[in-house]
């Protein structure tokens, strides 16, 4: 082995290391436990029985609900995300007054511990005692946020609340690292500005949002505490998302065989996502 | 000379103030009730009345500076165990590029892996090991993702030093590590500072973990937050002071760090 | 104060060779350029030199010493990088004292060593400055202070000009080969600049792809240079070559020029090189070659000639300039013994004439 491989390898050994422990051997356990009847309650050694309680979770109709909340949630709420990002960080680039104090106060939701965000949503918007209904009520509109039909709505309202500004982080950084010749060539060429966004902004700005709604789509699928905060997956199995589910099946069931199971199906997906991610990454790092 | 005011631009001040009022109403109207009484409370419209400070003294009360203690612990060994293993890792990466491709796969991959996936496992060996409910489990659940996320923020720093300083460095008499932690460290300082701030962020807004590792005693800040809300059902007052306690730190760090944030959070594929 | 030497040094990385089998002696106290055009393999060769890369094969020794598989800070080598590498964090003081910290000598001790260096190289009012409060010249001369503190065996330089504007380029040139000069310590300079190299060496190494194509004096290269590559290499403007045969003191080209070359022998097949300034242009209005294109550098001129279907280059002085104006027909000569005749096969250098 060189003097290099060594020093290289030597400087890479402490994350690894760790990442080992942290990540890597719980990622083992956590299949192993897939593969098992564990229980939390339960005594002694637990056994292995295959791939049942994949079987199992594949076919129980809650965990595809979860699935599908879930789905919805992130859609939403990275599509509004995005155009709102978008926008904002449009209008952001051209601010001039107050920049900096603009731009960290845009920015603060996204440094919110999501449960406090939670905990005031669900207090804000709270039918009795929440400020918004009241003013709504006030101009004769009667909405219940965590209603049946509009709780999954006003989840995700909250993540474009804490998480619009991430896109706008980003956008924004990709906006101002756009070259300022092609737009003065579009405007000397008697381009309207909506022509010159289209055809020289936006194509510049692809991988920029590639990027965001790719991270944005992958922390949105982890949602947990805003259910937590408020509905606790009411009313019904309406706001019910994966990590909260896997979280009841194995902290308040007990089932730690199926909630690892059903985080494995979900690993499945994230990885998928993960792949696609690292592909954009990797090329627009070549440019 | 007089401006001209075109309808964009009144569309972007609106759409700025808009955006200003919606951001700013929550947190106000949240740090207003932590000064009203139960029955100022149950007023939704009530702007102007008479503070008290009985909601902080309950929090008080409650240890809630115990679980921000705690919490600040959690993050601040999470971030110097991070620090120090993810700048040697990032600079490896970078400069040498250790482990190829699949370790910057590894890397992004861990940083985004469903908590719901590792929970489990920590959980039965914190009782293996009998230190369920308490915070040291939490650290090692922490790292999974703090680790990970600032050894990535920092590969974008690494990379726009220049290789010739190490060099220099090694000829001018200093071993490959000695030319790292003298000359290449010093030049992403800033990087370090906003990766430190930013997995401390993490750390210190994570409830997941802290909720099912040590849920009762123990507990972390955004547990004992949330406990308010269980706990003789839900104190309002209390919350909105625990909410403040939780949320003023971590937004003020977020100011000094925000035009670094970019870089670091997608591994130096996009710069400002 | 050392003798170094490449002893069969090769390179390679996977099946490419970068540097193959190149055999150079650095005589103690010699400047000692390496030049070529990029790619040749010289800065990997002086990387080598400084432990920055990998040997693949061969030795390098320093004053006997194999230092093959030593790191760089145990060769005692100093070296200036192309961009300086100056510390951005660090003082002009602290980055020029910066190499003593790995000697472990006392702060203090240290920075009035420092201070010394500083004020003989015209630094001593910018010492507390950081280097980017620095023009492109003063960062070299902090690149330089920070080379010398230590009194290294061997100088290595990679480059050490080319971010400088052409006018400071030629005083720091000078200036360097002075500082060199008084400390006597080996230095081994790289370059693409054959100008530079040709004023500054002891010693000039010409290399191509990954070989030496050859070395020794400048004025030696210069005088006879031992192949094609080398002779239109060296040498400002460029030596005319073209392919022909010679006959009773004429050389006629394929392309159709005619060119007196007295006391040549004669050859069937052949390469002949003449510097610009040997080429005498005599204007004769029955010759073929024509005047196109007249290059006024002050007192001289460059004269592109047209010859059949040659371009030639010529250097006039002013005298011979006001008999030429383009289209004049001019009759070619090379001057007695400057003709350098080249096989047209290897493109080795033939014996002389």
């Amino acid at each position: 082995m060189t003097r290099m491989t060594r020093f290289r390898w030597g400087m890479l050994a402490p994350v690894l290391a760790i990442t080992g422990v942290a990540v890597g051997f719980p990622l083992g356990y956590a299949f192993y436990l897939s593969l098992t009847d564990y229980r939390l309650t339960s005594r002694g050694a637990p056994d292995v029985v295959g791939l049942e309680n994949y079987f199992f979770v594949l076919t129980d109709p809650r965990m595809w609900n979860a699935f599908s909340n879930t789905a919805t949630y992130v859609i939403i709420a990275v599509a509004l995300q995005t155009l709102l990002g978008l926008a904002i960080a449009l209008a952001l680039q051209k601010q001039q007054w107050a920049r900096d104090l603009t731009r960290a106060m845009l920015l603060a939701p996204m440094f919110i511990t999501p449960i406090a965000v939670g905990l005031t949503f669900r207090f804000l918007l709270n039918d009795q005692l929440g400020a918004l209904p009241a003013m709504l009520r006030s101009l004769g509109i009667d909405y219940d946020f965590f209603g049946p039909g509009n709780a999954l709505f006003t989840l995700a309202l909250m993540d474009v609340w804490q998480w619009t500004p991430f896109m706008v982080l980003l956008l924004l950084a990709g906006l101002e690292s756009v070259p300022r010749q092609p737009l003065e060539a579009a405007k000397v060429d008697g381009a309207s500005a909506w022509y010159a966004f289209r055809r020289v902004v936006l194509p510049l700005l692809t991988p920029v949002l590639t990027v965001a709604v790719l991270l944005r789509s992958l922390d949105a699928l982890k949602v947990f505490e805003y259910v937590y905060a408020t509905t606790r997956g009411g009313p019904g199995t309406e706001t019910e998302t994966i990590q909260y589910f896997t979280y009841q099946t194995g902290i308040q069931f007990f089932r730690l065989g199926e909630a690892s199971a059903v985080a494995f199906v979900l690993l499945a997906i994230v990885l998928t996502l993960i792949v696609l991610l690292f592909r954009r990454l990797q090329r627009s790092a070549a440019r | 000379m007089t401006r001209r005011v075109s309808p964009w631009g009144i569309a972007r001040t609106l759409l700025l103030w808009a955006a200003a009022v919606t951001v700013a109403f929550p947190i106000i109207w949240v740090a207003l009730a932590s000064f009203k009484s139960p029955a100022q409370l149950n007023d939704p419209g009530l702007f102007l009345f008479s503070p008290n400070l009985d909601n902080w003294a309950r929090v008080f009360e409650a240890g809630i500076l115990d679980a921000a203690g705690r919490s600040a612990f959690v993050a601040a060994v999470t971030v110097s165990i991070s620090v120090v293993a993810g700048s040697m890792g990032a600079y490896a990466i970078s400069a040498y590029k250790a482990g190829g491709s699949a370790t910057r796969f590894g890397i992004l991959a861990a940083q985004v892996l469903p908590p719901a996936v590792l929970v489990f496992p920590f959980l039965t060996m914190a009782y293996a090991l009998r230190i369920d409910n308490t915070y040291v489990p939490i650290i090692f659940a922490h790292l999974s993702f703090v680790l990970p996320v600032i050894t990535w923020f920092l590969i974008g720093f690494f990379d726009a030093v220049p290789r010739s300083l190490e060099e220099q460095a090694r000829v001018d008499g200093f071993s490959r590590f000695a030319a790292f932690r003298l000359v290449v460290i010093p030049q992403v300082l800033p990087g370090i500072g906003a990766a430190a701030i930013f997995g401390f962020t993490l750390s210190w807004n994570d409830m997941f973990y802290g909720l099912i590792l040590a849920p009762t005693r123990e507990t972390i800040l955004p547990v004992a937050i949330a406990a308010f809300n269980t706990f003789r059902g839900v104190e309002l007052g209390a919350m909105s002071a625990a909410i403040i306690i939780a949320v003023v730190p971590v937004v003020i760090a977020s100011f000094f760090i925000q035009r670094r944030l970019v870089q670091g959070i997608s591994g130096g594929a996009v710069k400002f | 104060m050392a003798e170094v030497r490449f002893n069969k040094v090769r390179k390679q990385y996977g099946s490419t060779v970068i540097v193959d089998d190149v055999d150079i002696d650095f005589p103690d106290g010699s400047l000692t350029v390496l030049v070529g055009p990029s790619g040749c393999g010289k800065s990997t060769s002086l990387r080598m030199l400084a432990g920055l890369e990998e040997i693949s094969g061969g030795e390098i020794t320093i004053d006997g010493r194999v230092v093959n598989g030593l790191e760089p800070k145990d060769r005692d080598v100093a070296m200036v990088f192309q961009n300086y590498a100056l510390y951005p964090h660090l003082s002009v003081l602290e980055n020029i004292a910066f190499p003593l910290r790995a000697t472990r000598s006392p702060r203090s001790d240290a920075l009035a060593r420092a201070q010394e260096v500083a004020d003989s190289l015209g630094l001593g009012a910018l010492t507390s400055r950081k280097p980017k409060d620095l023009s492109g010249g003063q960062q070299q001369r902090v690149a330089i202070g920070r080379a010398i503190i230590r009194q290294p065996s061997v100088f290595l330089f990679d480059e050490p000009l080319s971010n400088l504007d052409a006018k400071l380029r030629v005083e720091t040139r000078f200036e360097l080969m002075q500082i060199q000069r008084r400390l006597g310590i080996t230095a081994v300079y790289v370059t693409h600049d054959q100008e530079e190299a040709m004023t500054m060496s002891d010693r000039m190494v010409v290399m191509r792809d990954g070989r030496v194509a050859q070395s020794g004096r400048p004025d030696e290269i210069y005088a006879r240079p031992n192949s094609v590559f080398v002779a239109t290499f060296v040498g400002s403007p460029k030596m005319n070559v073209i392919t022909g045969t010679i006959s009773d003191g004429d050389f006629r080209s394929s392309g159709g020029s005619r060119i007196r070359a007295a006391g040549v022998t004669t050859r069937d097949s052949v390469i002949l090189g003449v510097r610009p300034d040997d080429l005498v242009l005599s204007p004769t209005d029955s010759a073929s070659a024509r005047v196109a294109l007249i290059e006024l550098l002050g007192p001289r001129a460059i004269v592109h000639v047209d010859s059949g279907d040659d371009r030639l280059t010529s250097v006039v002085d002013a005298a011979g300039l006001s008999q030429l104006s383009v289209g004049t027909p001019v009759d070619l000569a090379v001057r007695a013994t400057a003709a350098h005749l080249f096989d047209p096969i290897t493109e080795a250098r033939l014996s002389d004439q």
